[in-house]
């Protein structure tokens, strides 16, 4: 199964960087989109079809917080499975995120990380991706 | 224990140049910082268990190399994805330095960054400085300024203060 990515951060630069850290890692992959708040993001999920969002926290115009509420309201995506990956450190808050059944990927990450996240969330097993997970030279950590 | 603010900013200033855009600080000595001439500076405000800015300026040599080594490209990355580089290290540095100082129960909303103006490191009415580090890369230097607004929050400010003077 390839899965269908969407990737949600007001970075352009972060976005880029998770998208190769996408296709580096081994993931079977699909269509990845890119939003850059979470109202942009909604509109997306009217538009596509998503098996994963990577979501930001802080974001302007619809925050990630209010993004994945709105998620798990909705009938079609209450059981989409959501990363969390953001800068956010605030155990109060991400003792909020996590009642929601997602998964937190701290910034900086590495794409180990990332990728072993992405592999529990959505139930991939690591025989299912790639085994040829190669990053390249002085590339390590995001 | 929380530690002292400087040695916080410090810890995760280095850490996301190290981890996010693979340039290797070392602290350099704060004299002199004024005279740096920096070719970028962004800011970013915070908001929630207290209110105020974190501000990281490079020199001319580190801007292109943040973009190169996040984006993993060859050619140099434009202008526009040179200052969103550094406003995405401007970022990750603050939403990692509030918590060294503030401990783990407090929340913060940050904006996004922002360009910081012609002084960006002048204290500014109503602000006290937290905490100022310099650091020196082959690729130049960074400098990076945490500030606390004093006049919304004083019981805050004033506890974040004294965690800075810990």
């Amino acid at each position: 199964m390839n899965l269908n990515v969407m990737v949600v951060d007001d970075s352009a630069v972060m976005r880029s960087m998770i998208r190769r850290t996408l296709s580096l890692c081994g993931i079977p992959l699909g269509e990845v989109y890119e939003a850059g708040n979470g109202v942009e993001a909604l509109q997306c999920l009217d538009d596509h079809w998503v098996d994963l969002a990577l979501l930001d926290v802080n974001m302007p115009v619809m925050d990630g917080e209010e993004l994945l509420t709105r998620i798990r309201a909705s009938e079609e995506w209450r059981a989409l499975a959501v990363i969390i990956v953001s800068t956010e450190s605030s155990d109060t808050r991400l003792a909020r995120l996590r009642a929601h059944g997602v998964e937190i990927v701290h910034k900086p990450f590495t794409p180990e990380q990332l990728r072993n996240t992405i592999l529990q969330v959505t139930g991939l097993s690591h025989a299912a991706a790639s085994n040829d997970f190669t990053v390249p030279s002085g590339d390590f950590d995001f | 224990m929380l530690q002292p603010a400087t040695t916080s900013l410090f810890q995760a200033a280095t850490s996301t140049f190290e981890s996010l855009a693979l340039l290797f600080p070392e602290q350099q000595s704060a004299d002199g910082a004024e005279f740096i001439p920096l070719e970028a500076a962004v800011s970013v405000t915070y908001h929630g268990a207290g209110t105020g800015r974190v501000v990281v300026g490079v020199t001319s040599g580190v801007l292109p190399a943040l973009a190169e080594n996040m984006l993993g490209s060859a050619a140099a990355p434009d202008q526009q994805l040179q200052r969103d580089a550094l406003g995405e290290v401007a970022n990750v540095v603050t939403g990692n330095v509030l918590p060294l100082i503030n401990g783990a129960t407090a929340v913060f909303r940050l904006d996004a960054p922002v360009a910081a103006g012609e002084t960006p490191f002048r204290v500014q009415a109503g602000e006290t400085q937290l905490a100022f580090t310099r650091l020196q890369m082959d690729e130049g230097e960074a400098i990076i300024a945490l500030f606390t607004r004093t006049d919304d929050h004083p019981d805050v400010s004033q506890a974040m203060t004294a965690a800075a003077e810990a």
